[in-house]
């Protein structure tokens, strides 16, 4: 079990030796129970730190926000940020190193272990508690959450509440770190996709109506883009934003610039949409389920993601987020990849 | 002329109004959305809130402006592409939903009337439902000049007694509704109307949430453009724009050209919904942005509802619904960031 | 399916080997099917997925892309990449529900003009009873 008086120490420690500008961490929300992105400056103010089943955000999209908003400034504050993360937040990081994005330096990192459990999916808890409002949520000796609501103790096996990812989890505790709390032993994980076999074994045309359903039900709000970590273009392949017009460019230039995806949301157009943001986080998605939680309209995002991690580990024997000195899945090959499929 | 509808009767009133496309709120997994509903048995009217507000009917997503076609350089046909005749009827509309479209109804009237927007919202009725326990426990529409059981922008309100509805038809079109089953409306008795009252004055004593002194804000943020106020606030927004997508207020749209082949030239112009969040909101074409960062869009969303619309049309440009603050992936919650706002500086 | 339906076949042809290919198999005057829309692309490797979904969407009815033989291509590499990033491309487009025989992909090199002809046959033969791709298809 973590303390998470540990933390808050260390997050002050850190604040008031000036090794950091800020510390990124997790608070109790205004409304009670859920938790909410935290920014500590001020080494008196670590008090606001909390650390429980919860804190289920991936904090280092902020790590990719201070990138642009140093890259904005003249004289920008080189020192790093310190950053709260647990094991599959750490693999974001891990992957912003290998990608150069970001420096070691740049981060001072803060890990969590979840140990043998994980964090907590809002809406699966929602449906167990049934309109009640939670007030504590802890966790036993038995493997069971207990949750304080409108006057009384709920019991709830910590499986039934736990997010999806977190049943198959391969970094239950930080790969790579600078405070390591918690304990370091990997969770027992009996099958690593299984929530992708149900779909897989689905007929041709299920799938298809399974996809269909669901990305007819699609807004484009982007929010699953902007939730993403790993999502950090400047200019996204569906908004050709730096489009330089000039007074020469003429009507043709600027009708015939190139546009892979409608704005509007056709059926089509989001299936393209989403299929080539799966494809460029093909190798780097590490299954933090950000994309899923924002989604406005409850879209299981996570299974295209997923499928091409199980297809990357299965045929290429990669895992993104583990070593930051390797080579990308897509930049790397190997002799042995296997080619059946080409004629 | 009040009337009440018994709740098992209310399938029977909806087979009379068959002529009518009929959107419902429908249950997908743990999220409501309105949708066409075909069947009255279907129809479940004991849900909280809806994701999106049915600002969808009347302002699409996607809005087809006109089509064109150019078979030869002289020769350009377009084709307008208004809406078709499809008299609607939405059922279970939230006060604050129905108050939000007369807010939109301001910008997209006026002295140039969206032609798009007005053929859908003139042909669309509503049916509204009115609130006793707030839908969502960050409902505040009382303090945005609304209330759980506002008639504004209804044609026709019920309340919920238990096993009927007190109904009220507001508008002629709402008279025509209910005349189609005279039958099944009955006159209320002296006790239908003492509970109706009840449940007025205890849904609007069920508000959890409220701002105070909302009316000092809007001066308040005129002086503060340049303030780090916003930097501060802003820090955990993700720019993921689903305040403003689910919000039943905001109206922000582009338009772009969609070109299906290039010889013939042929296409369509298209509306869709836009978000100030967006990587190209203020975009100019010279790559410039006058508002680059968080801080700023996060500074123009709140000063647009409650600073500029306040100006130009005397109203706050919320209707205190609360799906940005439920919604919202970081908890950035609107509330707050205005009690911020109305405190600054004291 | 329509008696007379000819599928559409967009093909990413690699410009030192597969392109060369089908330009021998012209040149020798051998007959194949004219279902192919050829596209020349540098290398096998310079083929993004955004390329394949866009041929989908515009209503391709198959795609096909072909390059070196690996060990043969002209950037060395190119076509080691393409091995694996194309193997991800078609995985994710069969999971969503595509026919797999609408997307394949080939070795051919400069001095296969026969196998190329083969290759095309052979699509278009796979690709008749399964009709116009509507799926990922934009809608007029």
């Amino acid at each position: 079990m973590i303390n998470v008086e540990d933390l808050r120490k260390e997050a002050k420690r850190i604040l008031k030796e000036g090794k950091v500008k800020y510390v990124i961490g997790y608070e109790r929300d205004q409304n009670g129970l859920l938790p909410k992105p935290a920014f500590i400056k001020d080494p008196d103010d670590v008090d606001r730190m909390i650390w429980d089943p919860t804190c289920i955000h991936n904090l280092t999209k902020f790590l990719v926000d201070e990138k642009k908003r140093k890259a904005a400034e003249k004289k920008p504050d080189e020192r790093p940020v310190g950053i709260v993360v647990k094991g599959c937040d750490s693999r974001a990081i891990v992957v912003l190193l290998q990608e150069k994005y970001i420096d070691r330096e740049d981060v001072h990192i803060l890990g969590l272990s979840c140990e043998n459990y994980g964090v907590i999916d809002e809406k699966k808890l929602a449906k167990k508690l049934k309109g009640k409002k939670a007030e504590k949520i802890e966790l036993d000796d038995h493997g069971n959450f207990v949750i304080t609501a409108a006057g009384g103790t709920i019991k709830i096996p910590a499986d039934e509440l736990l997010a999806e990812r977190c049943l198959e989890c391969p970094a239950n505790f930080p790969v790579v770190y600078d405070l390591l709390l918690g304990d370091k032993k990997k969770k027992k994980v009996d099958e690593p996709f299984k929530s992708l076999e149900k779909m897989e074994s689905l007929s041709e045309n299920e799938r298809w109506s399974f996809w269909t359903e669901q990305l007819s039900k699609c807004i484009r709000c982007y929010a699953c883009r902007s939730a993403c970590p790993m999502c950090y273009c400047d200019e996204c392949v569906v908004d050709t934003i730096n489009f330089a017009v000039t007074a020469d460019t003429t009507a043709t230039e600027k009708a015939g610039k190139i546009k892979w995806v409608e704005k509007s949301p056709a059926p089509s157009e989001n299936f393209v949409y989403h299929m080539v943001r799966a494809m460029h986080l093909a190798g780097r998605c590490i299954d933090c389920g950000e994309c899923e939680r924002v989604c406005p309209l409850d879209i299981p995002l996570r299974f295209l993601n997923k499928k091409l991690e199980k297809e990357a580990k299965k045929l290429f024997g990669y895992m993104a987020g583990f070593d930051p000195d390797e080579p990308s899945l897509v930049s790397s090959f190997k002799d042995e990849d296997p080619e059946d499929f080409i004629r | 002329m009040d009337k009440i509808l018994l709740k098992k009767a209310l399938p029977q009133w909806v087979k009379k109004l068959q002529a009518y496309r009929i959107y419902a709120p429908t249950k997908d997994e743990d999220i409501w959305t309105y949708e066409v509903v075909n069947t009255p048995e279907d129809i479940d009217l004991e849900f909280l809130t809806t994701a999106l507000s049915p600002k969808k009917i009347i302002f699409p997503q996607r809005e087809v402006y006109f089509e064109f076609e150019k078979p030869d350089v002289d020769n350009p046909d377009i084709k307008e592409t208004l809406p078709e005749d499809d008299p609607t009827i939405v059922l279970g509309v939230r006060p604050c939903d129905a108050k939000a479209l007369t807010l939109t109804d301001l910008v997209f009237g006026g002295d140039f009337k969206d032609v798009y927007y007005w053929k859908r919202r003139n042909q669309t009725y509503l049916v509204g439902l009115a609130c006793h326990t707030p839908p969502s426990p960050n409902c505040f529409c009382l303090s945005v000049d609304g209330s759980p059981h506002s008639k504004e922008g209804l044609d026709i309100l019920l309340t919920d007694l238990g096993d009927k509805y007190y109904v009220e038809s507001l508008t002629k079109n709402g008279d025509k509704l209910l005349n189609l089953a005279k039958n099944l409306f009955k006159l209320p008795s002296a006790a239908n109307k003492k509970e109706y009252q009840k449940i007025q004055a205890e849904s609007e004593k069920n508000l959890k949430r409220q701002i105070t002194n909302l009316k000092k804000v809007p001066p308040k943020l005129k002086g503060m453009w340049d303030s780090p106020f916003w930097d501060d606030e802003a820090m955990s927004c993700l720019r993921c724009g689903i305040c403003t997508y689910m919000c039943p207020t905001c109206h922000c749209f582009d338009i772009n050209d969609e070109v299906l082949s290039s010889t013939p030239l042929k296409g369509k112009r298209i509306r869709t919904w836009d978000t100030c969040q967006f990587p190209d909101f203020t975009m100019h074409s010279s790559g410039h942005n006058p508002r680059p960062d968080k801080a700023s869009r996060l500074r123009q969303r709140i000063m647009h509802k409650f600073q500029y619309f306040v100006e130009t049309y005397k109203n706050y440009q919320c209707t205190g619904c609360g799906r940005c603050i439920t919604k919202c992936p970081v908890s950035i919650d609107i509330i707050e960031v205005l009690e911020k706002v109305r405190d600054y500086g004291s | 399916m329509a008696e007379n339906f000819e599928p559409k076949i967009v093909a990413f042809l690699c410009k030192w080997c597969s392109s060369a290919g089908s330009d021998l198999a012209g040149v020798s005057r051998m007959q194949y099917p004219p279902n192919v829309i050829p596209i020349q692309v540098m290398c096998s490797g310079s083929v993004s997925p955004l390329y394949i979904f866009d041929a989908f969407n515009k209503g391709a009815d198959g795609v096909l892309v072909s390059g070196c033989h690996p060990g043969d291509c002209h950037y060395i590499k190119g076509n080691f990449y393409a091995r694996r990033r194309i193997a991800l491309v078609k995985n994710l487009l069969e999971f969503i529900g595509l026919e797999p025989s609408r997307f394949q992909m080939s070795w051919v090199s400069a001095a296969e003009g026969k196998k190329y002809t083969q290759i095309i046959s052979d699509f278009v033969e796979q690709l008749k009873p399964l009709g116009p791709q509507t799926k990922l298809r934009r809608n007029q």
